[in-house]
This record gives structure tokens, sequence and C-alpha cells, in this order.
């Protein structure tokens, strides 16, 4: 014993320690401190005369295999009448969008200024959407999904929504935009107030300001309206003329302030965010509504999301080392690492009072609201939202090596409940 | 028929008329008349009148399930999902299992589980392969979690039209699962809480023999009270055990039924042997049959004790440390003079009696382990519990029959030794909180 190191001596303890009491763990028999008082000797005694220990495999940590790395709901969607992945990248403009929303663009005087209409109809319907795989939530809807139709205008456009409740419940569309005629706010207490089962009416907005905002139904109980599936998302192009004629509406500066670049900028930035221009074209434009879903009645959340399915964006399948597979319906937002990426990020979310967007190796520029040209949030990887705000998320990926990342709300809960995805770059 | 008669009754009216004797015929025929109407009701054969109102209502059942004539109390609303997780097993620090029950009337679906509010991986077993559980179907819900001992988890099911079951694994440990070890040690725990103290209870046999019939009356008193206590503390854990049973079985109703049934199961048995002993068989009056029906009575609150250490020991949730053993020993101990003191009087009997009453009275407790760390359920132990009631109480009667036989049942050190019964098994429960 006169040789014992005793830093070798405590070190191997502590191995000792650990695998025996790993070894016993849930034994009733032995208590830990028996295990542990009898351990300092063992460690001795090793040392001593039984070199043996030093050679046996490494302590394992008894971590397994998929208890650590594979949560997540488990199964795929059966109900494939939404497709979140096609929600992503769909706008209705009037020109394009989607089937199931009638719609129609033209020129028209309204007030003595000719504008371009954007003319939707959405229908207020009864539906029930799969929140999980296996999970179906009965939702009050427009158009029969959950977010809504994302409606996309330019700046100054007059967005005219023919609308009919066929709906059980009384309802109504109010629009996030700066609107000037109280008629049509979309309210009880204003114009046609709530629009019974059966009844229409004609909702006109001009498109202003410039930005990502929402529309969502305005009937009481308005938490119960709300997280039953009454919103969507509207995007307002800037208007880049009406960026080169009034710059400072578009950034913190004053008209004074701006100089003939930072002028050709904005126009160039609204360029970029304008659908009509072959700037736009460029860019990968995504629409995620953070949303979420109580399907228990206790005012609490069972599934949160991005674009009401969880873990819709998530990977599939993965062994929880390293290796993955997508799924049928389960699958990330794959994205093109050579050009830039655009996020409409609208929270939705019903009774917690704010939701976030966090990205995985990543920083990004954030617009609130989208209602300006300069960032309002520079280099940052995680943003928070209140319910209803948005905001405009400017990523970009050139750099990075083709591969998954994460992104998710940074609420763990909230991730571990659904809102939780991944971009593939390829 | 009635024509029949009828023509035959005014047939008869001519004939009175001429013949007095036919007169004295009528009530005889009359009587013949309702002689057979006991035999053919309806002119139908006995088995006939027996099945025919099962038929009746197998019929009214089959116009019922075709015709729906309650299709207008059909609102369109749907049972509610009634789901309950029994309780949870945890074989491995990776895995949890809990083991739910379908008590409604339509089958539900576990369509995700959370742990600790995510969604987490699992899968269905013994529900024919699905997730889909028929009304009253069990099924176990398999869950690979690294959960950490000591630290709560909470579950929830999510069902498919989204209502959730919420079940809080309260400071988990590892379920030592089954295997033959797990078994024997369960043997030699039985051993050593049930049969040994009764065994060494028993011995006291001499003791009281040589009492006088005042001591032994207290000595009985005293048994009374213990078997009392059994009695009041494993109703009031059954009625405990049946806030887990599964809604459908009913649990308050099925430990009644368990109470009155045994109560009155044994009290037949009871009787049975009265009988016998009023008919001259001497070995059916010994206090040998009390003496047996005390250690049925004592065998079967054993065998809900031994559930409970199995249940327990299976669940991860008892320490048999040397201090709970030696609170059972000294509870059971008590237990051994209240079985032999019935036949502490007359002849003894043979040698091979008491251990066949140690074995009744105290190796139940082994069985009791074996069935409650095997297969386990809130309903089954109540169920248990229950029976153990019941017999008890009977015994209590039987045990107020014997001293009452032979002198007066309330007097004064009879009621004080019923009282320290009663305490002294108070006392020594401290100790067996499992």
């Amino acid at each position: 014993m006169t040789s014992l190191d005793y830093d070798r001596a405590a070190a191997l303890t502590d191995r000792l320690q650990s695998r025996l009491v790993d070894g016993i763990a849930g034994d009733e028999g032995v208590t830990r401190r028996a295990v542990l008082g009898g351990l300092g000797v063992a460690g001795g005694a090793a040392l001593a005369g039984l070199g043996s220990a030093e050679d046996s495999p490494g302590v394992s940590g008894g971590h397994g295999d998929s208890t650590h790395g594979d949560f997540g709901t488990k199964g795929e969607y059966a109900d494939l009448d939404f497709d979140p992945h096609g929600f992503l990248t769909t706008f209705n403009t009037g020109r394009d969008g989607q089937e199931n929303v009638p719609q129609d663009v033209y020129r028209e005087t309204v007030d003595g200024v000719e504008r371009t209409v954007r003319e939707f109809t959405l229908t207020a319907v009864d539906t029930t959407v799969a929140i999980a795989p296996g999970i179906e939530f009965p939702a009050w809807s427009y158009n029969g999904q959950v977010p809504g139709p994302t409606l996309r205008a330019v700046e100054g456009d007059l967005i005219r929504v023919e609308f009919e409740n066929l709906g059980r419940h009384a309802h109504t569309i109010h629009p996030h935009l700066r609107n000037l005629a109280p008629r049509m706010d979309g309210i009880p207490q204003n114009g046609p107030g709530v629009l019974d089962t059966g009844e229409s009416f004609t909702y006109e907005w001009i498109a202003q300001p410039a930005g990502v905002h929402l529309y969502h139904c305005h009937s009481l109980p308005l938490k119960e309206h709300i997280h039953r599936g009454l919103y969507g998302a509207m995007v307002v192009d800037p208007d880049p003329e009406r960026v080169r004629e009034r710059p400072e509406d578009y950034c913190g500066f004053h008209a004074s302030q701006v100089t003939p670049e930072l002028r050709a900028e904005l126009v160039a930035r609204a360029e970029s965010r304008n659908h009509g221009s072959d700037a736009n074209d460029d860019v990968q434009e995504l629409v995620i509504v953070m949303n979420s879903f109580d399907t228990d009645f206790d005012g609490g959340n069972e599934v949160y999301a991005a674009n009401t399915r969880a873990f819709a964006y998530g990977v599939g399948e993965t062994n929880g080392k390293g290796e993955w597979e997508p799924g049928e319906t389960v699958r990330p937002i794959q994205v093109d690492g050579g050009r830039p990426v655009r996020v409409y990020l609208v929270n939705a979310t019903e009774f917690d009072l704010i939701n976030s967007f966090h990205t995985h190796s990543q920083f990004f520029d954030y617009y609130d609201h989208g209602t300006t040209l300069l960032p309002t949030s520079k280099n940052v990887d995680t943003v928070m939202q209140c319910q209803a705000q948005r905001g405009v998320i400017e990523l970009d990926y050139s750099t990075h090596d083709p591969g998954l990342y994460m992104f998710h709300a940074h609420q763990s809960e909230f991730a571990e409940l659904g809102w939780m995805s991944f971009f593939e770059v390829v | 028929m009635s024509e029949r008669n009828s023509y035959d009754g005014t047939n008869r009216a001519e004939t009175t008329s001429t013949d007095g004797g036919t007169e004295r015929d009528e009530p005889a025929a009359s009587d013949g008349g309702a002689v057979v109407a006991r035999e053919r009701p309806l002119g139908l054969p006995r088995w006939v009148a027996a099945v025919l109102p099962v038929i009746l209502l197998v019929v009214v059942l089959a116009a019922f399930f075709l015709a729906n004539p309650f299709a207008a109390l059909e609102s369109g609303g749907e049972p509610l999902p009634d789901v309950t997780v029994s309780y949870a097993s945890l074989p491995n620090d990776e895995t949890i299992v809990l083991h739910v029950t379908n008590n409604g009337p339509s089958e539900v679906t576990v369509s995700q589980v959370l742990v600790g509010e995510a969604y987490w991986d699992f899968s269905v077993e013994g529900s024919g392969g699905d997730a889909t559980l028929a009304p009253l179907e069990t099924a176990r819900i398999v869950i690979p979690y690294h959960w950490q001992p000591g630290w709560d988890v909470e579950t929830a099911l999510i069902l498919s039209d989204g209502a959730t079951v919420h079940h809080t694994i309260v400071a988990p440990q590892v379920s030592p699962g089954l295997s033959g070890s797990v078994l024997l040690t369960l043997a030699v725990v039985g051993v050593f809480v049930g049969v040994i103290p009764v065994v060494l209870g028993m011995l006291w046999f001499p003791f009281l023999q040589s009492m006088s019939d005042r001591a032994l009356h207290a000595v009985l008193a005293f048994s009374a009270g213990i078997l009392v206590f059994l009695a009041i503390d494993a109703g009031i854990e059954a009625v405990e055990l049946t806030e887990s049973i599964p809604g459908a079985f009913d649990g308050l109703i099925l430990v009644v039924l368990g109470v009155v049934g045994s109560l009155l199961l044994v009290q037949s048995i009871s009787a049975w042997r009265r009988g016998r002993a009023e008919a001259g068989d001497s070995r059916a009056s010994s206090g040998l049959w009390v003496a047996y029906l005390v250690a049925v009575g004592i065998g079967l609150h054993n065998l809900a004790e031994g559930l409970a250490i199995g249940s327990s020991f299976a669940l991860g949730r008892v320490s048999l440390g040397a201090f709970l053993v030696l609170g059972f020993m000294l509870h059971n101990v008590t237990e051994g003079p209240a079985v032999v003191a019935p036949v502490a009087r007359g002849s003894r009997p043979a040698l091979g009696h008491f251990v066949a009453l140690g074995a009744i009275a105290g190796a139940p407790v082994i069985l009791g382990g074996w069935i409650g760390s095997l297969a386990f359920s809130p309903t089954l132990g109540a169920l248990f519990l229950a029976i153990g009631v019941g017999a008890i109480l009977q015994v209590v009667f039987e045990l107020r029959g014997l001293v009452g036989r032979q002198g007066r049942v309330g007097t004064a050190l009879n009621l004080v030794t019923f009282l320290v019964g009663v305490v002294v098994m108070y006392v020594t429960d401290l100790f067996v909180a499992v």
C-alpha cells in the first residue's frame, strides 16, 4: 500500500462508485449510502492488488438510444386535406392561389382613386383539423383550413373579401390593417356586426401599411373564436414607387437624412419584397403562423405548432444518434442554401402570453410587423412575439454546410408540444 | 275453448235439473280444472312456462335493436371517453409502463402520449396490436423514457378527440418485475411475516388450556378485538382502493358485495356445521370448527396483507427493512392465540390440526404476495380485502357465540380485553405501514 497514488485511487473510486451505483439503481435492498460506504475500501484494494479494474470498459452513463433523443409525436398524419408544406409557400394574390379560395384581380376606381382590387371569397365553416397524428380538433375555419388562406396584396391595393358565414356560430373578419372605415373593422360594434349563420358581407380594406399582418374573427368570446382557428396571414408588399417617393416611411430616418444610396437600397429591398417584381423570384418565401390548440378545455394548450400540425416540419424518423429519415407527412422544410429565405411569421397563439422563434446555428434580421425595410433587430437568433404580433425574418444559409438546421419556439414546453421544426439546407 | 265450456255449461245446466248426482260432480270437475291449470299454465308444458319470459325478452331486445325506437332521443352527442391509468410500473430506468383500462361505453384510441408535457414515443401492448381499446379492455402503454429515481414523472394520454388522461408517477423507483428470485423472496417474506408469527402465537395454547373460564373468555374477547380492528382496517383500505378502481367496475359496490358475500358464505358454512352438530356429528360440534373459521378469516386477511406487500414490491414501493418485518411479526403474533383459543377447552385436537390452522391463517401471505406481484390490480386488491372483512365479521359473531354459550359476554373484563385487542393492533399496525 506504500505506492498508493491517492489521486489515482480517488479517480478510480469515483468510477467504481458511479458504476456500482448505476448497477444497483433501483435495487431496493441496498441503500446508496451503504454502497458508497464500502467503496473507498474497494477503490484502494483495486489499486493495490486488482489492477484489472482499470482495463475494463468505460463506465456507461446508462443513457439509452431513444430515451433521450426521440421526443415528438408518434406516427404520420392520415388527414391529407391540409398540406402544411404547401401552405408555407401558398399566397393568394387574386391572380393565383388556392383552388378553394375563389379570387380575382382587376382595376377599379374607388372613392375617386383608381386601385388594383384583389377580391377573395372567404367562407367560415366548421370542420375538424388534424393537429397531431391521430388527434382531431373541432375547428372553426376560413375556407376549411387552419390557418386561413394567406392573402397577398401590394400596398395601396383594395382588398375586397366576400365573406359568408356557414358556421354554426356568428363570425366576422377583423383585419390588422390601417383601415380608415369603421364599418369595415369586422367587430360586433361596427358595420354589419357579427354575421350569423348564412349571412354574408363584403369587407373592403386598403392594403396598408406594407408588412405582414393578421386577420381574425372578432366575435365573442374572443379567446374561443381565435383559438378554434379563425385567423390567417395577410402579406402587404411594399410598392417600390411609393418607397422611392416616401423612403422615410420605411426606415427610421427623417426625410432630410435619406441619402440617395439609402433611397436606392430601400427601393431594392421593396422590390425584393414585392411579389410582382423579378427580384422577388429569387427569395424563398415561407408563411409560418404560430398557433396552439387546447383539446381538453383547461385553458392550456396540448399542441403548439408552426402552421397547426405538431412537428409537421420535424424529421420523421430518427434514432437519436444523428441519423434520420423524412416521413411522408412529417419532414423538414427543404431550402436552397444558395438563395435567401424570408419567413413571414405571425403569432396566433392563444392562452400563452408570448411565443418565439429561434434558429439553430443561424442569426437573422428581423423586421417587426414587416412595416419597415430596415431591420428592427439585426443579427439575432431569437425573437419573441405577443399574440397578433408578426414580423419578417430574413435568413441566409449561403455559407452553411448542407444539412439539418433546427428552428423552434424557445419556450421548451412549446417546442416539446409540437412547435419544433427543421430547415434542411440543400 | 270458451265456447266448448259454455256449451258444456248449458249442457250441464240441463242435466242438473234432472239429476242431483251431477250437481255434486260440479265442484269436483272445477277442482280438477284447477289442478290442470297449476300443471299446465295456459295449457303449456312446465318447461315452456319457465323459458317463455326469457324468449320474450330476447324477442323484445331484438325488436329494440332493429327498430331503434329511441332514435328521437339521440342528440348526436357521444358518450364521454373514460380511461383510467390503474398504475404504472417501471421495469427499468429507461421504460415507463402505464396500465390503462377503458371504462367508457365506446372504444377509445390513444393517439399520443405526453411525458412531462412533451410528446413522446410509445407503443401500446395487449390491445390486439392497435392503440384502440374496446370497452373494458385493458392495455399497457410502453414509453421509452429515461426517468430519474425519486423525480416525479407526469404523464398524459391524448385520445383521438383530444381528451387527456393524466397520471403522475410519484417518486419513481424501479419495479423489481417478475423472476424466480422475486417469487422466492416473497415466499420468504411471507413465511416471516405470516407463518412464523402465527405459529409462535399458537404456542400459547398450553397456557390457554391452563386458564380459568373467565380468563379464557377474556382472551377470546381479546381475539375478537384483534379481528374487529382487522375488519375496520381492511374495510377502510378497501374503500380507499376503490378510488383507483376503473369506474366501470363500480368499486364501492364491489367492496360491499365482497363483504356481504363472504359474510353470508362463511355464515352458511357455519350453519351447515351446526346442522351437522345437531344431527349428532361430534366433530362438528367442537370448538375446532370455530378455530378453523377463525383461521380462515385471518387467512383471508393475511391474503390481503400479502397482496399489499406483493404489489408494493412489484411497484418498487416497499423497503422491506428489518423494522417492517419486526412490525409484521408483532402484528401477526397476536393472531396465533386468536386461532387456538376456541379449542382451549375439551380434549386437545391432534397436532395435525394445529399445523393446518397455522397454514390456513399464515400461509396466505405468501400466496397474496405472489398474486400481488404478478397481477396486481386495485380491483383485485379491494375485492380480497372486502372478502376478508366479511369473513372476519362472521368469525367475530362466532366467537361471541362461543363465549355466550359458557358465560356472559359483556363482562367488564371481556370488554376491556376486547379494547386491549383493538389498541394492540392499532399500535403494532403503526409499524407496518406498507
